[in-house]
């Protein structure tokens, strides 16, 4: 990803403003009008909703109407959003001395409380002074919601230490900083924030978790493109969502986490390296509710249950077994027997898995040594035979290890209700409608297990190697993230 | 209570200028003020709306009407059939016709959502204030609002001043 691209997405990845000026854009002018006007029958809590939802300029402008809008506009908590200054998209760095400016003023001019302050427009490393000064004003006047994203080159401008001041925070989303020196965090907590988003940060070794120990109520944590190889130790008694993306990770602790219900990984790696043999280390500690975890890649991942660590092909006790999983996703290369056989020890391990979803990736001539019989002889799977109800497979191929285990999979899964073939985007892969459809009507010949089962096939309409991870879709508690 | 169909539990809602209208219970708790005044047991015979007039409450019952979770005959409620982003975007229409009222009844409209305190209704009804507000020029609101510029010159210099920058 270029440096625009990975703006685009980690703008995807953000919060919503609850203020939008769209409307404002679609609007068109009103007939001239000539009633009796009523406004000024309005309550002042009625005007004060009113205020707080306009783009806070257009706020800012009503102070000067009349004497009691100014009261309304002073009490109305306020919405900083700094992309509503900017009539067009990207900004340029051309855009950024206007923009510093009007916040500056906006950030000073109104006493808060701030209820959401989104400030994503500006290559900040010009205005460390300015910087620094709307933190002291942010964590003065009792910001709620921020989101504080830097345009980059460089991409590393530090990110002072204030922001560790600003205890009122109940959401905080970071992007492209360095993270600030958590010698600053002293007694220093944040007793409210319930989401943490921290988006290509560079960190130290420690950053997150000293964090995560001072957010007593924190209950989602969002890490996207931390590169750095570190380690993370998770210990909280509130975090219920882990989700981490585009990064490189030496290991990912799960030491005590009573509340835990999603651990989602995404393309982590061991290593910047794609050709190294790193390995990320998974290591499941005290996660009694951990009910959703993936993508568990067979190849790049160590998975641990406590102190055991899961082998291919070992036999399952009561120690390696994650029974509290009921949601489980797998990223493998199906062609490669490593990966199969780990594959079949995973589903061995989550005994209550009820739904699997699979996302296929395509092995090198290298490594691809695939074993024939290996489906075939691999014999009865709990999770498989009794529980597994939904099955999708995403960017599915039709290539022989994939088939081999789509024959086991079907003839064996008694619980199944339904089941999806994802292929590729045909847009990207040179698969035809007919290749597709032979291999569904092969899968369909075969004696399922089970009678009365949905069964869809399609191609994605994802973008070429699938579509990036959506971490507001994976930390939605009613929904499950990766059936989309 | 009246009741018309069995299972439905009908209200009674009068203007003060003496009209009545009978709806669904399910239909007037989509105002919370009706709700707490329901779940209070206030509300035996009919219920009251002391500043909303009949034209007012009536489009405010066409409003609720349309927003309530629709129950189909067999109970099943209209959404587990009909897709949600479908629902969403029929319902996107129906505002925007529903909302296209002179401004004096616009008014009329958010002080009566928000007296029964009607989230969606108090919503759609200020976007059009909010819009109004966005679009103009300072002269332009005031007379729009028919807001009086109570200020002196010389304060509304300096709170010009002060907020220069959200003219710019």
């Amino acid at each position: 990803m270029d440096a625009e691209q990975l703006l685009t997405y980690i703008y995807t990845c953000l919060p919503e403003p609850p203020v939008s000026d769209t409307a404002r854009l679609a609007a068109r002018r009103a007939a001239p009008y000539h009633d009796v006007d009523r406004i000024s029958g309005l309550s002042d809590a009625l005007l004060h909703d009113i205020v707080s939802r306009l783009p806070f300029k257009d706020a800012a402008r009503t102070a000067v109407l009349a004497t009691r809008w100014r009261r309304v506009w002073l009490s109305a908590p306020l919405v900083v959003v700094d992309n509503h200054l900017l009539d067009h998209w990207p900004p340029t760095r051309a855009d950024a001395p206007a923009v510093t400016a009007a916040v500056s003023r906006a950030l000073a001019a109104h006493p808060g409380p701030f209820r959401c302050v989104h400030l994503v427009s500006s290559h900040m490393d010009g205005y460390p002074a300015q910087l620094k000064r709307w933190l002291r004003l942010l964590a003065a006047k009792g910001v709620q919601e921020l989101v504080l994203v830097n345009r980059p080159c460089p991409r590393q401008v530090p990110l002072p230490g204030t922001l560790f001041r600003i205890g009122t925070l109940t959401r905080l989303y970071v992007g492209v900083w360095k993270f600030p020196d958590v010698a600053c965090l002293g007694d220093a907590s944040f007793p409210n924030l319930r989401e943490l988003g921290i988006f290509s940060v560079a960190m130290e070794k420690g950053d997150i978790k000293a964090v995560v120990a001072r957010s007593p109520v924190l209950e989602i944590l969002n890490i996207q493109g931390s590169v750095k190889g570190l380690g993370l130790h998770l210990i909280s008694q509130s975090l219920r969502c882990v989700q981490i993306c585009d990064s490189v990770m030496e290991n990912i602790v799960v030491v005590d986490t009573p509340r835990l219900e999603r651990l989602i990984l995404y393309k982590v790696r061991g290593s910047l390296n794609p050709a190294s043999v790193l390995r990320t280390g998974i290591k499941i500690g005290n996660a009694p509710k951990l009910e959703m975890l993936g993508y568990l890649e067979p190849g790049k991942y160590v998975l641990q249950a406590g102190d055991t660590i899961i082998m291919p092909g070992m036999k399952p006790s009561a120690s390696t077994m994650f029974t509290s999983v009921t949601i489980l996703s797998l990223n493998v290369r199906f062609g490669v027997h490593d990966d199969a056989n780990m594959v079949a020890t995973f589903l061995k391990c989550f005994p209550n898995a009820s739904s699997l979803h699979i996302r296929c990736e395509q092995c090198d001539e290298s490594t691809g040594k695939f074993e024939p019989k290996f489906w075939e002889e691999v014999g009865p799977i709990v999770s498989v035979m009794l529980r597994i109800g939904v099955m999708t497979i995403r960017e599915f191929r039709g290539e022989e290890g994939e088939m081999a285990f789509l024959k086991y999979f079907f003839t064996n899964a008694r619980a199944l209700k339904y089941a999806a073939m994802i292929f590729p985007n045909p847009s990207f892969s040179s698969i035809s409608k007919n290749y597709a459809c032979s291999k569904a009507n092969y899968l369909t010949s075969l004696n399922w297990a089970t009678q009365g089962c949905g069964f869809m096939v399609y191609g994605s309409s994802d973008p070429e190697g699938g579509r990036p991870w959506c971490f507001k879709t994976g930390a939605e508690f009613s929904r499950d993230p990766f059936s989309w | 209570m009246a009741t018309r169909e069995a299972g439905k539990k009908m209200i009674m809602l009068k203007s003060p200028d003496g009209m009545e209208f009978e709806v669904e219970e399910a239909v007037a708790m989509e105002s919370q003020t009706i709700r707490k005044m329901i779940e209070d047991d206030c509300a035996d015979t009919a219920i009251l709306i002391p500043n909303i007039n009949s034209k007012i409450l009536s489009r405010v019952i066409e409003y609720c009407n349309k927003h309530v979770p629709t129950t189909g005959a067999t109970g099943a409620a209209a959404s587990d059939t009909v897709a949600p982003a479908a629902l969403a975007e029929d319902l996107k229409i129906w505002d925007a016709e529903f909302i296209k009222v002179n401004r004096a009844t616009r008014f009329d409209l958010i002080q009566a959502a928000s007296y029964l305190n009607i989230k969606g209704l108090l919503d759609l009804t200020s976007q059009t204030t909010i819009d109004t507000i966005s679009d103009n020029s300072l002269e332009e609101i005031r007379s729009f609002l028919s807001t009086k510029n109570d200020y002196l010159p010389e304060e509304e210099q300096t709170i010009r001043r002060e907020n220069q920058w959200a003219f710019q």
